[in-house]
């Protein structure tokens, strides 16, 4: 590994909801990847909520995004030791992310700036929602993953999301092939051309036009959602992860790799709780175990050929 | 031969898929999407009734046609578990009691094997043939007979209420038995008030 200008991987966790354990499962990825032997970052990105550091046992750091944006004070530099070895952490600030206060040129700067980071592996947390700013930096990933609980409304939230950010996808590519118009008028038209999802768009797209169809079958061959679900109780849970792959190609024409489960366990609850880092405190859990069988899951994919450039705009 | 692959992949699965994958998956999808799951309906209008109806109307086309282009000899039969005809119905109405034998009669005549119900239910095919034949002594907690009693009427269309209150008497009965008493813990008194 060098020094410096190492290309690593970018992962973002995001999922439209609250309270589904993105921050847990950040944590837990992070800590197997340093475990294993690679710098990790952790960017912790979530709008008022940031407590990455509690769940890695850490007293809030005395910098924070905010000296980033208001100070103009390097990402590098703002970077603080973990505590676990290889494993560093970004906080998060009170003007965060999702903010409104954050401008084009300010989120650009960022993006470059967590793309110059040098580890192995950066993970961003995202808070809850689907502001712009949290679809931009999901897209900015190398490996976009969604965390979910087995409820109803976790999961209407995470379609919501996902659907978001593939509607966000597309208007980016469309926008870089000067086509908005045209998937703006279809839209429009949608009930004339009997267009009742966003999977019978693309469709449509596709057939309108044979250069529509090579851009966008281009631009999404490797537009992979990863999907985590938590805080599973029943083996009829796992099932739902299962069903989820099918559920989104079918109706949302999305491509969703399943990475795994990781069940409810009141001994991890107790070591939040404790501000204890729970990978580590944990072993004989079988939650430990399942965050890292998914954490190689993701890790394992083949990186994605991405057009980094579609995120600037 | 382009239809094909487009078969292929209504069901989700590579052009070389053998018969017994299209037949599982088919199982799979068919099931999936006619319950209502909350994977299902946390989808709200991204799958309205219309869409469902269509989807599964051309999932059945699918399987139909790919397993007439495997196996020419053979027209496909869509599991009629899944697509009971007034007949059937008929025939299922009149069963007198739901015993193992009787489930199992339906399953039969359904056209479903252990395997297949295993896929959905995730029940593995021993527990549901000791169900068939009341074998009991492997049931040692009656919730979990319960649960699995409920998922079997429900794979099979069957009222979950209705076979539980044929069937449950049966393991009722047997563990007040002496022979089911030995490997339950029940207290004697109880056992002997059962068979007042």
């Amino acid at each position: 590994m060098g020094e410096s200008g190492r290309k690593g991987e970018i992962w973002a966790v995001g999922g439209g909801k609250g309270g589904t354990g993105k921050s847990f499962v950040t944590s837990g990825m992070g800590t197997h990847l340093a475990q294993k032997g690679g710098r990790t970052i952790l960017l912790d990105a979530d709008l008022g909520g940031a407590n990455l550091h509690t769940l890695l046992g850490m007293n809030r750091n005395r910098h924070s995004l905010s000296d980033f944006f208001d100070r103009k004070v390097p990402l590098s530099e703002i970077v603080a030791q973990s505590g676990i070895a290889n494993l560093e952490l970004i906080t998060g600030s009170f003007a965060s992310l999702d903010s409104e206060s954050i401008n084009h040129a300010q989120k650009q700067k960022l993006f470059r700036h967590i793309r110059a980071l040098d580890a192995d592996h950066v993970l961003i947390d995202l808070g809850a929602g689907s502001h712009i700013n949290t679809l931009d930096t999901f897209l900015l990933a190398d490996k976009m993953i969604v965390v979910t609980t087995p409820e109803i409304t976790s999961l209407e939230n995470m379609y919501q999301f996902i659907k978001s950010v593939y509607f966000r996808k597309l208007k980016l590519i469309f926008k870089a092939h000067n086509l908005t118009a045209t998937i703006q008028g279809t839209w429009k038209d949608r009930a004339t051309h009997n267009i009742r999802s966003l999977k019978e768009l693309i469709v449509h797209l596709k057939q309108s036009s044979d250069d529509i169809r090579d851009i966008l079958e281009r631009e999404m061959s490797g537009f992979v959602i990863y999907v985590v679900l938590n805080q599973v109780r029943t083996p009829k849970d796992i099932v739902v992860g299962e069903n989820l792959k099918s559920v989104c190609s079918n109706f949302l024409g999305l491509s969703v790799v399943y990475a795994g489960h990781s069940r409810h366990d009141e001994a991890v609850h107790r070591s939040i709780n404790n501000k204890e880092p729970f990978m580590l405190l944990n072993r004989f859990s079988p939650v430990v175990k399942e965050i890292r069988t998914l954490t190689e899951i993701i890790a394992a994919e083949p990186h994605p050929l991405f057009e980094k450039d579609m995120v600037n705009g | 031969m382009d239809k094909y692959l487009q078969y292929y992949d209504l069901l989700e699965l590579p052009p070389e898929a053998t018969i017994k994958e299209i037949h599982s998956k088919y199982v799979y999808l068919k099931n999936l999407y006619s319950c209502n799951p909350i994977e299902i309906q946390a989808l709200n209008e991204d799958f309205s009734q219309e869409l469902r109806e269509e989807y599964l109307s051309r999932l059945d086309d699918a399987y139909e046609k790919l397993v007439l282009l495997m196996d020419p000899k053979k027209p496909a039969r869509i599991p009629q578990s899944l697509k009971i005809d007034e007949e059937t119905r008929h025939w299922i109405e009149q069963i007198g009691c739901f015993d193992g034998a009787a489930l199992r009669a339906v399953r039969e005549r359904l056209g479903v094997d252990l395997k297949e119900m295993f896929v959905v239910t995730r029940i593995q095919p021993h527990h549901l043939q000791n169900i068939e034949n009341e074998v009991f002594e492997f049931f040692r907690a009656e919730v979990i007979l319960r649960s699995f009693i409920i998922e079997y009427a429900r794979f099979l269309s069957l009222d979950p209420q209705r076979v539980l209150a044929d069937y449950m008497p049966r393991y009722q009965s047997w563990t007040a038995s002496p022979e089911g008493r030995g490997q339950d813990d029940l207290p004697d008194i109880l056992t002997m008030l059962g068979q007042e």
